[in-house]
């Protein structure tokens, strides 16, 4: 059963945020984006914030720009306004091949990029190739405007810096440079609208044979998205053999703690971080030489 | 040679005007066209909205149940509880047109004293809004007190396991014995023995349970509801302490069944409110209702122990059968009969050993659900001849081959076959369909599977099952057919039409079908068991051939020449002697008219009638005929990550005769995909009597992402029990896709997992397995 509560509808977002200044707590005002994640937890909970902040309407908030080295998403920007840019495969591959096996095509059609963010689940598509394109989200408020790098946005499962009067507003991160390349890949247990048991992103910026930039993001291993920090040392700096590819997946393994749920145990979860890193850093590299 | 022996004479290859092509159903245009009602969209004025309250617990006693400030809160019309029925129990055996008395199989309505499994419904509400129901389910005030409950099967056949069924939790029990399996294994080169689990499935139809009630003039509650079957009428009525002729159900297009509608779902909630408030009264469940609110697919434990000589002859097949039945028969007993029978496959076995069981637990409930049973048998007895070919070392599609029952052979239960068994034929052009397995590319193997099946369609003999069907020529030459059978998205309506059609030569879609309301259109039994089609088909076949000869008749006279000599096409009847000779349809309709020639004509179809078989020994007749068919899979296998890719799925079925092939294609295609997800992606989980999937979120249908092109190879030996020679097809399009799938993933890994469904983890695991132990 829904759940009451009042609805907002802001014409851009200055009002939205003067809308949101009075929020004290996520269960005051809650940011809305396509409802996707927020309508149906509403509803298998029955219980709602006492008002909604539609913000996924806000036009302002829509659209991808790429400017001055960067890549620029408002917060509304949809699932399918990702897969239609014609210059996300260059620029983001990792967060097209994540869009290309999202949900299906009507959940794409009305999901936010801010709502996957802001929904805190460590299951969330996009948020491992954004952690591995190296991007930040920007977050404003009336109190006034400040950049987060995504990897430091999460506290722990579905906890973030966000203030309960603030809007995640916008996503950017560096159009990747020189010879470089990312990847994603979702094992879910069907092929549409599927959960994600892991998901693996891998960023690489290679020069002179060695790897002068390395991010591995993890998704659905740990409360929320995490880095595999450790992992991605055993290759910077590295001319990427085998070996050191092997030990990179193996310690990548090692850095998550997956729990056992009904989509798969956390042996089979750690399990597959192995195969997946392994396989993705291999395809990397491949395609950069 | 026997005419039924080959596929490939098409001796007996005849002319139809409608009847096998591929035509646009009846039912289609107001379906795309958004004109047609389902049972959720009817409303009345000052209509009640219901709610029903479930336990929340799977084994419990009630010690206090309270509902007086439910009842207090404005807008609550009624709140009933076990204490306002005048009778506690509804039964839960097979509805329809059948003359057998039912089992003493019934299940308690509300909650008396003892809760039996999580989600058995405790109260109903109706009150003047949806959130009102709702609320007025949380101020009833319930208290139930833990009792121990048995939540799996090798428990509850412990002797000191708590009885939830009976006096030691056996709810149904068979046995076939055909020659001596001992002399059949001593006869073998080869034993071959495996265990092959299956887990319990939902049927997921896209339009949960609903329904609409009302109290008529006559005093007669009227249901429009969602159901394949208008018969549980009786059933309702029964429970209510009404006669059966005070209870009236009215179908709709039904947004699917499964085998999940043929049981009393939402009516006689609605028919308990009605009669309480006076008032029309409508109850829609939730998809969350929905899960906890039918009965599932029946989990299996199928264990097979197969003789055979060194060139790959069965010597022996013995085989012991474990369903869960939950803590109510429902269809338990019937599920387990075709499991048993099926258990063989479609194979020629001399000595057979068969032992089977249902059995009680605190688990959800299971009921019927498309192949009922048979598709279960068919799990095990496929995969288990992949086995046997392996540790034979023999081409699979060779051993098979080598043991295929032909054309006139007894099936194991001693039953010989009349009509066509062309298993083979199917079987070799699916595999041709197939094509080249493709080369594996690093972690990626290809596999190819294949299973084969014996389905048996229409009702087990010795419920004497019939159908009622009507057809009448109104006075301007247009044609009604009448029957009570429910259209549960198959197409069945639109077939009636068609064969209507093709014996007045009117065309399909200028014939107008009134079904599924239990008291004006004549009782046609439900539409499952694979049997609308055969049954309501005949009865309609019947029911327009008498009236197409009283009209041939008058037309002979006409014509100056024979009935027989008669034919009629696109409205109008001629001499198949002279067609230059011809009159419209509607002329020669009102001469009969004026002459008072009878233009209508209500026939009765019986299926063959028979007893029991024998109890001791599984011997005799089962099912009026069979099905038979074969389907073929590839899949590409990520060995190390464990996923499933289906790249080709082909079904090829001999059934009989198409009557719309649009249709038969539906129902095959339908079937596959429900196949592919009850192999790969489909389980509802209970730990300890509670369900952890109870959304589509957990319970993960196949998408249409997940759906490769499903191809249809339909042969016809017009050799079947049906309308024209046709055989039933809505369940053996399912029946052998899962165990193909299975028999796939096998192939491609080199190994197998034993145990429904085929989850990436499994597999994973199961690769890693085999390579660590070499
Ligand atoms: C059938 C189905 C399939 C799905 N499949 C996938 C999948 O494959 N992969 C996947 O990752 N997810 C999937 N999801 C989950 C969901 O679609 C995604 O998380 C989606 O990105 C959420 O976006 P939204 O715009 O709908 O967010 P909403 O539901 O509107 O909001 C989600 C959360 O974010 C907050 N929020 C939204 N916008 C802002 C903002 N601008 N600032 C601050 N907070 C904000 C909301 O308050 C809420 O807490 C699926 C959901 C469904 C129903």
């Amino acid at each position: 059963m829904y759940a009451d509560f009042d609805l907002l509808i802001p014409e851009g977002l200055n009002q939205a945020l003067g809308m949101i200044a009075k929020s004290k707590a996520d269960t005051d005002i809650a940011p809305l984006g396509g409802g996707t994640n927020l309508v149906v937890e509403m509803r298998a909970r029955g219980k709602a914030a006492a008002t909604l902040l539609s913000v996924g309407q806000i036009a302002d908030l829509r659209g991808i720009e790429i400017a001055d080295g960067r890549v620029t998403m408002g917060a509304a920007t949809t699932v399918s306004d990702i897969l239609r840019h014609p210059r996300m495969p260059d620029v983001g591959s990792a967060l097209f091949e994540s869009a290309g096996v999202f949900a299906g095509q009507m959940v794409r059609n009305t999901a936010t990029v801010a709502g996957n963010i802001c929904c805190g689940s460590p299951a969330a598509d996009l948020v491992p190739p954004l952690l591995a394109l190296g991007a930040s989200v920007t977050l404003q408020s009336q109190r006034g405007e400040r950049t987060v790098p995504l990897d430091k946005y999460f506290t722990g499962y579905k906890t973030s810096v966000r203030k309960p009067d603030e809007l995640l507003t916008a996503i950017s991160w560096p159009v990747p440079a020189g010879k470089s390349a990312s990847r994603f890949y979702k094992l879910g247990r069907r092929k549409g609208d599927a959960i994600t048991m892991v998901g693996v992103s891998v960023f690489i910026e290679m020069a002179g044979g060695v790897c002068t930039t390395v991010r591995i993001a993890l998704g659905a291993v740990g409360p929320c998205v995490m880095r595999a920090g450790k992992a991605e040392a055993v290759l910077l700096g590295k001319a990427p053999t085998a070996e050191l590819i092997e030990k990179a997946a193996s310690v990548a393994e090692g850095e998550c703690a997956p729990i056992d749920d009904i989509r798969a145990s956390g042996a089979y979860r750690k399990q597959q971080v192995q195969v997946l890193v392994r396989r993705l850093l291999n395809q990397t590299i491949e395609s950069l030489s | 040679m026997n005419k039924l022996d080959s596929a490939a004479t098409g001796e007996h290859n005849v002319n139809f005007r409608q009847i096998g092509k591929a035509r646009t159903r009846t039912d289609s245009p107001g379906k795309v066209f958004g004109k047609t009602p389902y049972a959720g969209d009817y409303v009345m004025p000052d209509m009640l909205h219901a709610r029903v309250l479930r336990a929340k617990v799977p084994s419990a006693r009630m010690t206090r149940l309270d509902v007086s400030k439910a009842r207090a809160l404005p807008g609550v019309a009624a709140v009933l509880t076990f204490k306002d029925l005048k009778i506690g129990t509804v039964a839960t055996d097979i509805p329809g047109q059948t003359g057998f008395k039912r089992r003493a199989t019934d299940q308690q309505i509300l909650v008396d004293e003892l809760v039996r499994y999580q989600g058995e419904p405790i109260a109903i509400v109706a009150a003047e809004t949806v959130e009102i129901a709702q609320h007025a389910l949380s101020l009833i005030e319930v208290d139930l007190e833990p009792v121990p409950g048995v939540y799996n099967v090798f428990d509850a056949q412990k002797p000191d396991a708590p009885k939830v069924f009976g006096t030691d939790n056996l709810v149904a029990s068979y046995k076939v014995r055909k020659g001596d399996v001992e002399v059949g294994f001593a006869a073998a080169d080869v034993i071959v023995e495996n265990t092959f689990t299956t887990q319990y499935i939902e049927h997921a139809f896209l339009e949960p349970e609903v329904g609409l009630g009302w109290e008529d003039e006559q005093g007669v509650i009227n249901i429009r509801s969602s159901t394949q079957a208008v018969e549980t009428f009786r059933y309702i009525a029964d429970a209510m302490g009404l006669p059966h002729s005070k209870v009236r159900i009215r179908g709709a297009l039904v947004g699917g069944g499964f085998g999940g509608k043929c049981d009393v779902t939402v009516e006689l909630y609605i028919a308990l409110l009605t009669k309480a408030t006076g008032r029309p009264v409508r109850l829609g469940y939730s998809r969350e209702d929905s899960f906890y609110g039918h009965g599932k697919r029946h989990p299996f434990i199928i264990n097979h122990k197969t003789g055979f000589t060194r060139d790959g002859k069965i010597t022996a097949s013995k085989i012991d059968i474990t369903s869960e039945s939950g803590p109510y028969a429902f269809m338990s007993p019937y599920v387990l009969m075709y499991a048993t029978e099926a258990g063989p496959g479609p194979y020629l076995v001399d000595h057979v050993h068969i032992d089977s069981r249902s059995i009680a637990t605190n688990n959800m409930y299971t009921s019927a659900f498309r192949g009922f049973g048979a598709t279960q048998a068919c799990i095990a007895y496929e995969q288990q001849m992949d086995e046997a070919a392996k540790v034979l070392g023999i081409d699979r599609i060779e051993l098979r081959r080598r043991n295929l029952l032909k054309t006139g052979d007894a099936i194991a239960t001693g039953f010989k076959v009349q009509s066509a068994v062309w298993t083979e034929e199917c079987m070799d052009r699916a595999m041709a369909a197939l094509g080249e397995k493709p080369k594996d590319k690093g972690a990626i193997r290809y596999g190819h599977g294949l299973a084969a099946y014996q389905q048996g369609y229409g009702r087990m003999i010795w419920l004497h099952d019939t159908a009622e069907g009507w057809v009448g020529v109104e006075m301007d030459g247009t044609v009604l057919v009448r029957s009570g059978m429910t259209d549960i998205g198959a197409g069945q309506t639109s077939s009636l039409a068609q064969i209507a059609g093709e014996l007045l030569g009117i065309d399909m879609m200028d014939i107008t079908v009134y079904n599924s309301d239990s008291s004006t259109t004549p009782l046609a039994g439900t539409s499952s068991a694979s049997r609308g089609l055969y049954m309501s088909g005949n009865a309609v076949r019947l029911a327009a051939e008498a009236v197409r000869d009283r009209l041939a008749a008058r037309a002979a006279k006409h014509f100056g020449s024979t009935a027989d000599d008669v034919d009629f096409a696109n409205a109008q009847v001629f001499l198949k002697s002279d067609p230059r000779q011809t009159m419209p349809f509607k002329e020669l309709v009102a001469v009969c008219a004026s002459e008072g020639i009878h233009r209508a004509e209500l026939a009765i179809f019986r299926a063959p009638f028979g007893d029991w078989i024998d109890p001791e020994t599984g011997q005799g007749q089962v099912h009026p005929d069979y099905t038979y068919g074969a389907h073929a899979v590839q899949v590409a296998v990520d060995t190390e990550t464990g996923e499933v890719t289906i790249l080709k799925s082909i079904g090829a079925h001999d059934i009989g005769q198409a009557v719309n092939m649009a249709a038969v294609e539906g129902q095959i295609e339908g079937g596959v995909a429900q196949g592919h997800g009850y192999a790969l992606s489909e389980e509802l989980i209970y730990k300890d009597g509670y369900l952890v999937t109870p959304s589509l979120s957990e319970y993960l249908c196949p998408t249409s992402m997940d759906s490769p092109r499903i191809e249809c190879i339909v042969l016809e030996s017009r050799s079947g029990l049906g309308p024209f020679g046709a055989k039933g097809i809505g369940e053996p399009g399912h029946t052998p896709a899962a165990p193909a799938v299975a028999n796939a993933v096998a192939d491609a890994i080199g190994t197998r997992v034993f145990d429904f469904p085929l989850t990436p983890e499994k597999i994973a695991n199961a690769v890693r397995k085999a390579r660590k132990a070499g």
